[in-house]
């Protein structure tokens, strides 16, 4: 033993020394995450299913609809105290390179989350109990998919008609470069899971917060509309107003407050912690109905619309605008849009965000029948919800098909403002956009912008371009 | 101590390094215990020797002695007889007994010196090479200012003999006659050989080693001396770092390092620097240096803790055979930071005091005055109607001032009139002249046994914006340990640092105080003759006529704070053993700790907290991030020399490196305004719904590591190494890796043919090549997954990233080709490299179709090209006793091009970019501004094939004529000037070829933002009639992202001058207890040349956008050598 070499026992021993280090470590690079969930326990039961969807529900971002819509068109209008910048751009009908509409990106997101629980969701097992639950699931997933391609196609659509260009539909969770299909065919796909998911979702469910069937009708009434597909228009916006009736003068302001689920056939739920930015932080600084004097207001309703109204006697007026007189005053632009600044004095200007109201029903089903030359049903309908909202109102007739649809297009102005339509009313009707001068002091000459116009329709943002070499712009871009 | 009065070796082999473990565990216990007394032991060795041993030489007795006990001997080759046989048995033998025994009957003396040196020689008269007769040789060994340098090896070439120096730098060795030349060597120091000819006292003055041709090259694993080293490495000395007056030692390599480029991302006190070594060599991967600070890897970007006083020395290692080592984490440079260490010798104690004032440093600063924002508004008032601002509203020129009464039009004139008379220089109120404070004592000292340096350090540094500022608090404790074949060393630092930050730092928002100090009107001033602070919010109460934006920023940055609290603890703990001749075993601990904790507060009783929502009453957030990294290295290495000529060094280590970050965080509202700054304000959860965020993750690496240097005659050299690496982050499939790198290196001086050349002092050339890797940022990005979201409330799952399964390491490649020459006895250094990298299977974030359900997917497929050329030339003009003046420089080319991209040929990259296959990293795309169209003010554009169109299309008319942001050229100048007991020392920097977005532009010269304060451009150079040739478009075009915003960010700046004075000898002599005391004078920033119109150049960013500039700071600074 003694004749061993000093050196070759040392460096036996150091060796194995080491090794007996490596051997517990070895295994401490095989390690996993423990703050986000693999694919494979994501989805493993009916309440799981459930988890998927509303993180689809998540991203349904009708922010950028009422944001957008607003800007470009003659709803509001740009006072000097607005320095921040925000949307100006858009105001003037001006877009740079960089200009990315959030409804692309946040619509294909929220129908990739939709897909990806789709493809598992008829392998999982569900409990006796659980089946109608899974089939209720299932129906919003595919009326979730619908409604965000019908907002896509709202956006970016060429134009709606037969022939021009729509958006990619996407039917599974893939990463590919698909092609934009044309209009009618984006709209048989919509309608096909529209059906689809109406079978499924029980009439039993009356959580507005998410798609009940009666929402489901509504999405189809406002599909159909914009297809001009008169009669189902008429089917679908009746099926809606029968199942949810127009709120009463007392309850209509009580809407945008959310103390009340009246009219309200389908809104997105907001609360307190979500990151989004408050929708009516669109129009004012949040809790400017404290202080009006000292608050800015980024836009304000338009000069043009605010004139529209019967301000003494329409609910909608007082819910929707204030002309606040100290303001007025100080020399300050005093309409303020208070559509959105809430009920919550701690959390002002956040507010659910209704989607799909009775009023709209109304005017859908007023429209199609028109379309139709039913004066009659048309008149009946644009009555029933002009009484509704405007104390002392007497019942119009109208002589003529374009009388009757010039007053439904100044209804929809009204009822619907700062609800994310006009801009793709407009479009619906093929008008120009356009602003009163009192209304374009600070548009620096964006005054009538027409339907030849590239800036009338929103651009596909330039990221998707260059990601998919299969997408086209839109014409004039 | 006396246990190491160790029994008798045991006839079990196995028996004696066992207990010689259980030692070394005993010993780290008294090291601690040492660590807190700071024992000042001396070496006086008093020990008793059992040795039983029988037909053994006499050197395996004198290696046994040794063992046991704190004596060494050194003989000259030759001196002691193999061939003599010798049986031993004594116990409790003092050393003159064993010798006694040993030497017995041979012609063998020896002589114990200081330090437990045994000198064995030979004293056989009659033989001439054994016995060569000695003489003594004695002198004195001192460095800068003739400061005595203690522990200094003092040998004679090619002997064991030789000796270090005492506390006095004296030292005095027995050289046999025939003896040439001493070698002089100290870490640290460029070593010397020195010829003894016929003298008796020899004096040395040693040069520290801050030149491109420093003496070691530390890797962190091994330290090679240059001359046997392959790598491309530069060493950067203390004296370049310890007193420049930044809070993070990166800022003070700047312009030191042929191409390594730092640059100041954010002035703000306290913010780590970017530094990208030999340009970007990834898109979507890491591209961050590793930072190893006496041998443990530490986070980067978080330097604010860690004193640039405690380092001695950092050495960047630029190629594959030093980065390789590393294996997967060297990649994008090493940069081995070493702390000061103790010396042999009496106690020194240092007192550093530094105070000085940091102030803004470019007046560059166009934005409108009153009398020209009138101007302006009632031009646009005039061009378009628009109402920018109270000037036109109350114009005469307005066509409602037609309508007003008498008294009207007089108040109209009035309010013009008053509005003219205010100027609000906004700078004044944001910004301040900051003050700069540090404080710093040391002490260090010891014996050959025990070594020991001690800091403690404050640091107070203000920002020149209010309100941000650093505080620092640091104490170093570094503790070597040796004895015999033992030797330990731990190194403590500990440091706590307080930043306040400004609210929401490149920001375009008006939160951020550097974008309000652009926006705010300067007609606009916060306070109303009553004293109060105006805002938005008092609305009627205090009407005012402009939009009190920058009185509403002002009010929010006085109502908030942004606190950083940082504690950091590094520690680093290493032992080795000697196990035989060469062999050492070494093992390593290293912790780095972070514990950051972040605060945000809006005060409740403020405008700004009225604006919080929800609650309306301010808000507290507080958020706390703990990061342990822990790194264990543990190896042999065995270094031998064969045959005289051939010298060999071979390492095997494991390595283990594992990273655990925690966080959690949470914000609260509706605060009780009387409880402020602290989460005891937050009102009822209930009513306030506060969030919560947290989160915790870890990833993990270990390695195998060899590595090889073979050095033959002195003259060549081969380093070789190979590292296997396994990492958590990557797919089981792709996990493991292998690594190499070879290098060669040769001393083309010690050839013959050269070594007459005087002119030649120094010449050397070398030339590497080795592969690196990094793995991919993100601890599970292999992995597809979902995370926690919600709905209305209710918790939701979402998938949270694509994942993809084919993950494999980013691999790169680096040759290096290289030489060091040195003329007229060094007095001219010239060191040059040549590299190419490349980095294939290059992580790629390639873009998606938005169809997919993600922004973007990591890939890893494509190729990139760095290949560059770098320079440093030294000189010393003059070398007189009293003058002394030296003039260098450094140059760094790097030409980056993409080669491949895995199928893609191009997608857009960050904000302004293009990654396309042949273009370089960085480069602008942007559509080419065409100037305005002289007849209507049309913006106009040209058309990739030249045509000139008004159509803005950026997908169509993009093009990438514009540069890159990173820079193709950098470097740095330095010149000192030493005259008598003054020095004068100079630093520039410079970056040349680079163009950045100048966002600020875009804000500020913008139709959208006219209410705002915009620049004097948009008022004087705009198109207003027919006919004007303007650089600006008509107020009512479209202000579109063009080449016009990508503006030429080149700069040289004076970053560094220093203006030092020793009191001189005679008059600190009357102090007995002073050594020294140094007076100097510095600027930092002090001047920029640039074409540059925004803040700050440097800013390594993309594009600029309000950013914080770095500051201009002056320091007066004392130091006493006690």
């Amino acid at each position: 033993m003694r004749k061993i070499n000093n050196f070759y026992k040392s460096l036996t021993l150091g060796i194995s020394v080491v090794a007996l280090g490596v051997v517990s470590c070895n295994k401490q690079i095989d390690l996993l995450p423990t703050d986000t969930i693999d694919p494979s326990k994501a989805f493993k039961t009916v309440k799981d299913i459930n988890a998927g969807l509303l993180g689809a529900y998540n991203k349904l971002n009708y922010y950028s609809n009422v944001f957008y819509t607003s800007r470009i068109t003659d709803e509001v209008m740009l006072p000097s105290e607005n320095s921040t910048g925000s949307g100006v751009a858009t105001y003037r009908w001006q877009y740079d390179g960089s200009f990315v509409h959030d409804a692309w990106p946040d619509n294909y997101i929220a129908i990739d989350r939709a897909n990806r629980v789709l493809a598992v969701v008829d392998d999982i097992e569900a409990k006796p109990a659980e089946v109608v639950l899974k089939d209720q699931y299932k129906g919003e997933l595919l009326a979730i998919r619908a409604y965000c391609h019908f907002e896509l196609i709202r956006n970016f659509a060429e134009k709606y008609e037969a022939g021009k260009m729509g958006v990619p539909y996407m039917e599974v969770s893939e990463v590919g470069s698909p092609e934009r299909l044309s209009f009618e065919a984006v709209m048989v796909k919509i309608n096909a899971d529209l059906v689809a998911a109406k079978a499924l979702i029980p009439a039993s469910f009356d959580d507005r917060t998410r798609i009940t069937r009666n929402a489901v009708s509504a999405i189809q009434a406002r599909v159909a509309l914009y297809e001009k597909n008169w009669d189902n228009a008429i089917t679908y916006a009746s099926e809606a107003i029968t199942a949810v009736a127009l709120a009463s003068r007392t309850d209509f302001p009580k809407i945008w407050k959310d103390q009340t689920n009246n009219e309200v056939l389908w809104k997105l739920k907001r609360v307190a912690s979500d990151p989004e930015t408050p929708l009516g932080n669109l129009y004012t600084q949040a809790g400017f109905l404290t202080n009006p004097a000292g608050s800015r207001i980024y836009y304000a309703a338009s000069n043009e619309l605010t004139n529209l109204f019967d301000q003494a006697n329409d609910i909608r007026f007082s819910s929707y605008i204030i002309i606040d007189p100290q303001r007025k005053a100080d020399g300050k632009i005093p309409n303020a849009v208070i559509k959105y600044t809430g009920g919550d004095a701690a959390n002002p200007n956040r507010v659910d965000i209704k989607l799909f109201r009775s009023g709209e029903m109304y005017l859908i089903r007023s429209e199609a029948y028109a379309e139709k030359n039913d004066l009659v049903s048309a008149a009946t309908s644009l009555n029933s919800l002009r009484r509704t909202r405007i104390s002392g109102y007497v019942d119009q007739a109208f002589a003529t098909k374009d009388a009757l649809i010039t007053a439904l297009q100044t209804e929809r102005f009204k009822e619907l403002a700062f609800e994310g339509h006009r801009h793709y009313d407009l479009r619906r009707w093929n008008l120009p956009i356009t602003r009163n001068p009192d209304d374009a002091v600070n548009a620096l000459g964006a005054v009538l912008l027409t339907p030849d116009k590239a800036q009338y329709v929103f651009p596909i943002p330039n990221s998707e371009l260059k990601a998919n070499k299969n997408i086209k712009q839109n014409p004039g871009y | 101590m006396m246990t190491m009065t160790a029994n008798a070796p045991s006839e079990n082999p196995r028996g004696f390094p066992c207990r010689k473990l259980f030692f070394l565990t005993k010993l780290t216990a008294i090291l601690l215990v040492c660590l807190c007394l700071q024992v000042h032991a001396t070496g006086n060795a008093q020990e008793k020797i059992n040795l039983k041993l029988r037909e053994t030489t006499l050197k395996h007795l004198l290696n046994e002695v040794e063992k046991q006990t704190m004596y060494r001997f050194v003989y000259h080759t030759g001196t002691l007889p193999d061939d003599r046989k010798i049986d031993i048995n004594v116990t409790n033998a003092d050393l003159a007994q064993v010798l006694a025994k040993a030497f017995a009957g041979l012609p063998l003396n020896y002589r114990l010196q200081e330090d437990n040196l045994v000198v064995i020689f030979s004293t056989d008269k009659t033989s001439a090479d054994k016995a060569s007769p000695e003489r003594k040789v004695s002198g004195k060994v001192t460095g800068a200012n003739d400061t005595p340098l203690s522990g200094v090896s003092v040998l004679v070439s090619g002997t064991g003999i030789g000796t270090t120096t005492n506390a006095s730098g004296d030292y005095s060795l027995q050289v046999p006659d025939d003896a040439k030349t001493l070698d002089f060597s100290l870490v640290g120091y460029l070593g010397q050989k020195i010829s003894i000819n016929d003298q008796l006292v020899i004096n040395v003055t040693m040069q520290t080693t801050a030149t491109s041709l420093g003496e070691v090259v530390v890797t962190g694993y091994t330290n090679y001396t240059r001359n046997k080293s392959a790598s491309a490495a530069i060493t950067v000395g203390s004296d370049k770092i310890n007193d420049v007056p930044v809070a993070t030692f990166d800022q003070a390599l700047q312009g030191r390092v042929a191409g390594l480029t730092v640059s100041a991302v954010s002035g703000q006190p306290g913010t780590s620097s970017r530094v990208i070594l030999r340009g970007i060599g990834s898109i979507g991967g890491n591209n961050n240096v590793l930072y190893v600070m006496d041998g443990v890897p530490i986070e980067s970007d978080f330097f604010q803790s860690i004193n640039p006083g405690d380092i001695e020395s950092i050495t960047v290692l630029k190629d594959a055979s030093a980065k390789a080592i590393y294996g997967s984490r060297g990649s994008n440079g090493v940069i081995v930071i070493t702390t000061k260490k103790g010396k042999a010798g009496k106690l020194s104690l240092e007192y550093r005091s530094q105070y000085g004032v940091s102030t803004l440093t470019s007046t560059k600063f166009d934005m409108m005055n009153s009398a020209q924002r009138k101007m302006f508004e009632e031009g646009i008032g005039q061009e378009t109607g628009a109402e920018a601002g109270p000037f036109w509203t109350y114009s005469k020129l307005n066509p409602d001032y037609a309508t007003m009464t008498a008294a009207q039009k007089q108040r109209a004139d009035d309010i013009t009139d008053s509005l003219l008379g205010v100027n609000t220089d906004w700078r004044d109120l944001f910004m301040r002249d900051g003050s700069f404070m540090e404080q710093q004592i040391s002490a260090s000292g010891g014996n050959q046994n025990i070594r020991f340096y001690t800091s403690l350090n404050y640091f107070d540094q203000q920002g020149v914006v209010k309100v941000s500022g650093m505080k620092r608090y640091t104490l170093k404790n570094n503790l070597d340990f040796s004895y015999g074949k033992f030797a330990a060393n731990i190194n403590l630092n500990i440091g706590y640092s307080n930043s306040t930050l400004i609210q929401n730092e490149g920001g375009s928002g008006g939160q951020n105080p550097l974008s309000a100090v652009y926006y705010a009107l300067p007609y606009e001033y916060p306070y109303a003759p009553d004293g109060k602070l105006v805002t938005t919010g008092d609305g009627t109460l205090y009407p005012t006529l402009d939009l009190r934006e920058g009185s509403d920023s002002y009010e929010r940055m006085l109502n908030s704070s942004k606190k950083q609290d940082q504690l950091k603890s590094i520690l680093g703990m290493s032992l080795s053993y000697t196990l035989a001749k060469g062999l050492v075993a070494k093992t390593r601990l290293g912790v780095d700790y972070r514990d950051l904790t972040s605060e945000d507060w809006i005060n409740a009783d403020s405008y700004a907290g009225t604006r919080v929502t929800p609650g309306r009453l301010g808000s507290f957030g507080e958020s706390i991030t703990r990061r342990t990294s822990l790194v264990s290295t543990s190896g042999l290495t065995y270094n031998n020399i064969f045959a005289e000529d051939h010298e060999l060094e071979v390492t095997g280590l494991f390595e283990y490196l594992n990273n655990k970050t925690r966080a959690f965080g949470y914000t609260g509202y509706g605060l009780d305004s009387r409880l402020p700054q602290t989460p005891a304000a937050i009102g009822a959860p209930s009513t306030y719904t506060p969030t919560l965020t947290g989160r915790r993750t870890q990833n993990s690496m270990a390695s195998w590591i060899g590595l090889l240097r073979y050095t033959y005659n002195d003259k060549y050299t081969l380093n070789a190494s190979y590292r296997y690496d396994g990492s958590s982050t990557l797919p089981e499939v792709n996990r493991w890796h292998g690594f190499y790198s070879a290098g060669l290196s040769w001393e083309a001086k010690k050839e013959s043919f050269l070594e007459n050349v005087d002119a030649i002092s120094n010449l050397r050339f070398r030339a590497s090549y080795g592969t690196t890797a990094s793995p991919f940022p993100g601890d599970f990005t292999y992995l597809p997954t979902y995370t926690q979201t919600s709905y209305g409330g209710v918790s939701a799952i979402a998938p949270a990233q694509p994942g993809n399964p084919n993950y494999d390491w980013e691999y790169g490649s680096e040759l290096n080709i290289g030489f060091d020459l040195g003329l007229f006895k060094n007095r001219v250094r010239l060191t040059a490299e040549y590299y190419n990298r490349v980095t294939s299977n290059l992580f790629i974030n390639q873009p998606l179709s938005a169809t997919s359900g993600f922004g973007s997917l990591n890939i890893s497929s494509g190729e990139m090209r760095n290949r560059g050329v770098e320079f440093d030339l030294q000189g010393d003009i003059i070398k007189t006793k009293d003058l002394v003046w030296t003039l260098g420089g450094n140059m760094a080319y790097n030409k980056n091009e993409v080669l491949d991209l895995g199928g893609a040929n191009e997608f857009e990259f960050q904000y302004t970019g293009i990654i396309r296959v042949g273009l370089p990293y960085g480069a602008h795309y942007a559509p080419k501004w065409a100037g305005v169209n002289p007849d209507n003010g049309d913006p106009q554009y040209y058309t990739p094939d030249g045509q000139i169109t008004t159509t803005y299309n950026a997908a169509t008319l993009s093009v990438t004529d514009f540069g890159t942001y990173i820079p193709l050229i950098t470097g740095g100048i330095n010149t000192s000037l030493t005259w008598k007991d003054f020095s004068f020392n100079a630093l520039f920097v410079f970056n040349a070829i680079v163009n950045r977005y100048n966002n600020e532009d875009y804000f500020n010269e913008n139709p959208s933002f006219i209410t705002s304060n915009q620049s004097t451009r948009l008022l004087y150079d705009r198109w207003q009639k027919p006919g004007d040739n303007s650089i600006l478009p008509r107020i009512n075009a479209p202000r579109n992202y063009t080449s016009r915003d990508i503006q030429d960010a080149s700069y040289i700046r004076l970053r560094n001058i220093n203006l030092g004075y020793n009191v001189p000898k005679s008059v600190i002599d009357k102090w007995k207890f002073i050594n020294g005391i140094q007076i100097n004078l510095q600027a930092q920033n002090l001047l920029t040349w640039t074409k540059w119109r925004g803040f700050d150049p440097e800013n390594g960013n993309e594009y600029a956008r309000f950013s914080y500039p770095a500051p201009r700071t002056y320091v007066v600074g004392l130091n006493v050598n006690f």
